[in-house]
């Protein structure tokens, strides 16, 4: 007959020979002697027949628990003896022994950055749109303006497929294909990446990222465009931040505006960053072309709106001091976990 | 454009220094990129004047001068120039001074008599060739001035960055005319000889939208010989090399009026009279530079109608070149169709500035007006005389506005965000030379031959904007009242999504969206998968970059293959970017899909003292992939297909119904060693366009059951070909109140020819509304080992 009385000892000297095991060929013997399929705890199990009814529920449960209070004392014993780790001696010895390391991830520096100015942009009210990166001529070049066989072409390389259909130079067709298919009150931002057929150099890549902006509404005018943009730059570099906006020319605005803030680095003294001007180059902006509502079937009298166009890549060059374009495609990790940790984790 | 800031001045009166110029021409719309200043060869030199002049006692050819350069006394030269005499202002290097090549002066002797300084020369200046004797200063300073500045401030050269829709700007006169605009101050016309129309020299042109304009003079006697040093110094200031007399006027013009002339020598003309066509095919003509090319029937050129003797716009031809020989010209002034130049310029790969203002667009009204300049200054310098006749294509009194534009305050202000009046309107679009009427609220304007750009509303609105000035416009706008943004849920989810890998160890990377061919080649791809049919670049950079990508994985690879494992010792790295099939839709488009492609390799963990190292396996990849679908999904819902195809043994896509949401696998080993990679790659794709946009986002939450869960584990074997998931899929069917199973041994019995594998499990019941009694969980138990049994031929692992 078995009792509490049984079970008890049982357990006493299950939890003593773990214990005192001290090797796995040790521990594992006294798993098989108590807990194993044959062991003496399991059979007490077996044995529950034996006794009255009315009291095999309580005596199924005590046993339970004494194998499951075993059987931890096991796992323990197995983990202490493969780690050299114990209650009495959590750390052998040594508490400045480096901790368990997992490999460390991030995100690209050029996703934070887009991430970051994607942000600020919801903030202002900008909705998120996106456009392909094979894009036909006629959204590229032909409906923002740039008439065929122009001059204004020449600034942007353009790798073709064929001769309509292209790799976007930048992300302006968006501005397109959105208005198009929705009425003002428009405000959308739009990053991605965009092609030119330019051979690398450390200021030059095939492949960059542009963040596109595009407002249009019953009232937007020049002075939505500055505030816009002054609310972004300050927002996201600094309110020190001064910025100018000078004449420029864009096919698919007028008036155009290349906006430029004040070196960060020099605050406007003149340094190598800013080539000594104090000023640099950030974007490029300007009212949205009378053309390009024609295109896209807006009343021109109606709506009046501005659009912007910022280099992703650029903003991040400038922000971290990169000094060559070409490391963002580069992937070296040891460029790429810069922008996750700092030095001292290894 | 380089821009001479002293040619600059002849046109416009500037008192501003360049730093302030440059500045205020940027915020005007002439981005000065650069400012050069020629800087002096030479540190040290001053202002000098000699008082008295004697021989020296031991050669004959050298004197001994006294020069005041202020302070106490005189200082003794020893001076060897011609010109020396006394009261001549001279620059004194001085003890101390330094001249080009670091010719540091001392004090010294020279044949016995002491000399303190050295009076200098042009050619020792570097400001010039004249080497013949010192220097005449004919102006006055205090003596021991510092002369840097007063010599070689002469040279300014902006570089100024002209946009393609301002070929008005392409000359000094344009920017003088921009600078007269801003300051609001006068443009000084250069002199020009009058000209009569009615010269009887034959022209003709064939089509009048190739050359709306030819204009052309007749110099005689003309000798030719070097430019005087000015026009020489001016044209080697802006970059252009001198050449002869005639030919140096002609690009003088060029950059003084914009204006590109041709001088052809009328002597080796056949005929004497030009017609300008389109080339027949196959024509030949060797052209300046001494090529021969061929033309096309879209080139222009211009013949004497016997010979062709230009590429019209582009080129002249050697035939007629200018040369010593010459004695008389025909200049030619003309105007071209900028579609026609641009075409010839690229077939023939000429740049040339003549080209690049035809191709942006000319002012036809400057033709006749660059003939009389250029002949004003041949007669000036000599070099030929000038026939007071021009032989014109188009009537010469044509008027000098191209159009009228009127435009409304209302617009203006509404563009500018302003409230300006018309006559303000007005008065700023006149210091741009443009004639205004104001009407109330319209102000029409009347557009000079010279503003190509203006010809809407909008480009008026934009001069009004610019002499406005851009800083001037402020105000409240808008603000955020009318728009609301939409944050997007795919968007959200994708940012999730990439966070959430960062935070496992993955880092992310970006890669070239561009592949070659051979490089999906190695994949084994059969031949009529999409990936293998890849969109072509037809102009690629290079041969390696000359497909756009249907896999993100060559891209991941070569970010392997970029990190050696002497660098790391663990990768795993992400990308979340399109790829490019070929599809046969409407626009003619690829089709873009939207990939999340992972690679694993090398080892497990980071090297460390507490753990075995231990290699990347296919359930670390597994068990990556299954934590992000279970994100989306219920993975009981996601069934798994092998798939083979090529070398690839061992990959299996991953469906929900029959939508494909993932592919994983393990690359093989022959592809991974073409990318120097040693170790065993597993890589997952996560196909996102079909996975729910914001599934990971519940929509209600189910109430966490107040009853603790009954567990039972479970040993089951089998000897066929039965997978855990059919095991799996079996038992959930099977069993009501079962929350999970965990399956925590498996066994596979390795002797060969036997197939016997045995899974442990728990399994864990819980109900919603009470606490389960055993024999209701037995009763399951049961019926779930019939079905293992009966569907499966999996058995109850006996004693
Ligand atoms: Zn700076």
């Amino acid at each position: 007959m078995i009792d509490g009385k049984i079970i008890g000892e049982l357990e006493k000297s299950a939890l003593e020979e773990i214990s005192k095991a001290v090797n796995f060929k040790e521990l594992e013997n006294a798993r098989i002697n108590y807990i194993g399929r044959k062991g003496k705890i399991t059979s007490t199990l077996r044995a529950i027949g034996k006794i009255p009814e009315e009291k095999r529920p309580e005596m199924g449960q005590l046993i339970n628990d004494v194998k499951i209070k075993v059987s931890n004392a096991y796992e323990a014993k197995n983990s202490e003896l493969s780690s050299g780790l114990s209650d009495k001696d959590p750390y052998p010895g040594d508490p400045t022994l480096p901790g368990r390391k997992n490999w460390q991830g991030g995100l690209h520096v050029l996703h934070k950055v887009t991430k970051e100015i994607k942000e600020i942009f919801y903030g202002m009210g900008y909705s998120l749109t996106e456009g392909p990166d094979v894009e036909l001529d006629y959204y590229n070049f032909e409906a923002l303006n740039f008439p065929s066989d122009h001059p204004s072409r020449d600034a942007q390389d353009t790798f073709y497929i064929n001769r309509d259909i292209l790799m976007r130079t930048q992300t302006s067709p968006v501005q397109v294909r959105f208005m198009e298919k929705n009425t003002p009150p428009v405000r959308i931002m739009s990053p991605g990446r965009v092609y030119r057929n330019e051979t690398p150099d450390p200021s030059h890549s095939a492949e960059f990222f542009q963040m596109e902006g595009l407002y249009v509404d019953k009232n937007v005018s020049m002075v939505d465009l500055k505030n816009d943009l002054t609310f972004f730059v300050k927002t996201y570099f600094g309110y020190e931040a001064k910025l100018r906006f000078r004449p420029h020319f864009f096919p698919f605005t007028e008036p155009s505006a290349e906006v430029d803030m004040s070196c960060f680095v020099c605050k406007g003294e003149g340094c190598s960053v800013c080539g000594k001007t104090g000023w640099i180059e950030i974007m490029g902006a300007g009212m949205v072309h009378p053309n390009v509502f024609r295109f896209v079937g807006y009343e021109q009298d109606l709506y009046t709106g501005f659009a912007f166009g910022m280099g992703i890549d650029r903003i991040a060059m400038l922000k971290y001091g990169i000094n060559d374009i070409r490391h963002f495609l580069n992937n070296d990790l040891r460029f790429l976990e810069q922008f996750w940790r700092q030095k001292g984790w290894e | 454009m380089k821009v001479n800031l002293s040619w600059l001045k002849r046109y416009v009166n500037i008192e501003e220094d360049p730093e302030t110029l440059a500045a205020d021409l940027t915020m005007f719309g002439l981005n000065v990129e650069r400012v050069e200043k020629k800087t002096p060869g030479f540190e040290g030199v001053v202002f000098g004047r000699v008082i008295e002049v004697t021989g020296h006692p031991n050669a004959d050819n050298l004197r001994v001068c006294k020069v005041d350069v202020g302070g106490g006394t005189p200082l003794s030269i020893v001076c060897g120039a011609p010109n020396v005499r006394p009261g001549l202002g001279v620059p004194v290097a001085v003890t101390g001074a330094v001249l080009s090549g670091d010719f540091k002066i001392k004090k010294t002797k020279l044949r016995g008599e002491v000399s303190e300084g050295m009076i200098c020369s042009q050619s020792e200046l570097e400001l010039g060739n004249d080497s013949s004797g010192i220097m005449e200063l004919d102006f006055e300073l205090a003596y021991g001035t510092d002369l840097a500045d007063k010599l070689c401030d002469t040279e300014v050269i902006f570089d100024i960055e002209i946009t393609p829709n301002r070929p008005d700007q392409l000359s000094h006169l344009g920017i003088a005319r921009e600078v007269a605009a801003m300051y609001d101050r006068e443009l000084i016309m250069p002199e020009l000889m009058e000209l009569r129309s009615g010269g009887d020299f034959k022209i003709e042109i064939k089509n009048g939208d190739d050359c709306p304009r030819y204009s052309a003079a007749l110099i005689d006697n003309v000798k030719i010989e070097e430019s005087p040093e000015w026009i020489k110094q001016d044209l080697i200031s802006v970059g252009i090399k001198p050449v002869n007399n005639i030919v140096d006027i002609t690009n003088f013009v060029l950059m003084e009026m914009g204006q590109p002339l041709h001088a052809f020598d009328s002597d080796r003309l056949a005929e004497y009279a030009i017609l300008v066509r389109r080339a027949v095919n196959g024509e030949k003509i060797k052209t300046l530079d001494g090529i021969s090319r061929e033309l096309k029937s879209n080139n222009l050129v211009i013949t004497d109608r016997v010979n062709t003797i230009a590429v019209a716009g582009v080129m002249g031809g050697e035939e007629t070149e200018i040369s010593a020989h010459t004695e008389s010209i025909i200049l030619e002034s003309a105007i071209f169709n900028p579609k026609v130049i641009r075409q010839s310029r690229r077939e023939l790969g000429l740049d040339t500035e003549a080209s690049y203002r035809f191709e942006r667009g000319s002012d036809i009204g400057i033709t006749v007006n660059a003939l009389k300049r250029a002949c004003k200054l041949i007669e000036d310098l000599k070099a030929g005389s000038v026939k007071k006749l021009y032989s014109d294509t188009l009537d010469s009194d044509i008027s000098v506005y191209r159009k009228m534009i009127s435009t409304r305050r209302k617009k203006v202000n509404r563009i500018m965000g302003t409230n300006l009046s018309s006559e303000e309107i007005a008065s700023h679009l006149e210091k741009l030379q443009l004639d205004t009427i104001v009407k109330e609220e319209t102000v029409n304007v009347s557009v000079p031959t010279f503003r190509l750009d203006l010809n809407t509303e909008i480009d008026i609105i934009e001069e009004v904007a610019r002499v406005y000035g851009y800083d001037s416009i402020k105000g409240e706008g808008t603000g955020l009242i009318n728009s609301f943004p939409v944050i997007d849920s795919t968007d959200k989810r994708n940012e999730y999504l990439c966070e959430y890998l960062a935070s496992k160890g993955y880092a992310e990377v970006i890669t070239s969206s561009f592949n070659s061919k051979e490089d999906l080649e190695t994949f084994g791809w059969s031949a009529n998968d999409r990936r293998c049919n890849p969109v072509q670049i037809s102009n690629p950079l290079t041969s390696s970059q000359s497909v756009l990508r249907t896999s993100l994985i060559p891209g991941l690879l070569g970010v392997v293959a970029n990190n050696p494992v002497s660098e790391r010792k663990g990768i795993r790295i992400f990308e979340m970017g399109k790829v490019f099939l070929h599809m046969n839709d409407g626009d003619g488009l690829p089709g873009e899909e939207f990939y999340l492609t992972a690679v694993l390799t090398r080892n497990s963990d980071p090297r460390q003292w507490i753990s075995e190292e231990r290699k990347i396996d296919y359930f670390d990849m597994k068990g990556e992939l299954e934590s992000i679908l279970s994100i989306f999904n219920n993975l009981e819902d996601i069934r798994m297909v092998r798939k083979e195809e090529g070398n690839q043994k061992h990959i299996f896509q991953w469906y929900k119904k029959n939508k494909l949401l993932a592919e994983s696998g393990k690359i093989p080993d022959e592809t991974a060693k073409k990318y120097d990679i040693e170790s065993k790659v597993f890589y997952f794709v996560v196909y996102l366009d079909n996975l729910e946009r914001d599934g990971f986002t519940r929509k209600r939450y189910i109430d966490p059951s107040p009853y603790p869960a009954v567990k039972r584990d479970l040993c089951v074997m089998t000897g066929e070909r039965v997978t855990f998931s059919e095991i799996k899929a079996v038992i959930y069917k099977n069993s009501k109140y079962l929350e999970n199973i965990l399956l925590f041994d498996y066994y596979k019995d390795d002797k060969p020819g036997n197939n016997k594998r045995s899974y442990t499990f728990t399994l864990n019941f819980r109900s919603e509304e009470s606490t389960l009694k055993d024999k209701r969980i037995d009763k399951i138990i049961e019926k779930i080992l019939r079905a293992l049994e009966g569907q499966l031929k999996v058995f109850l692992r006996k004693e």
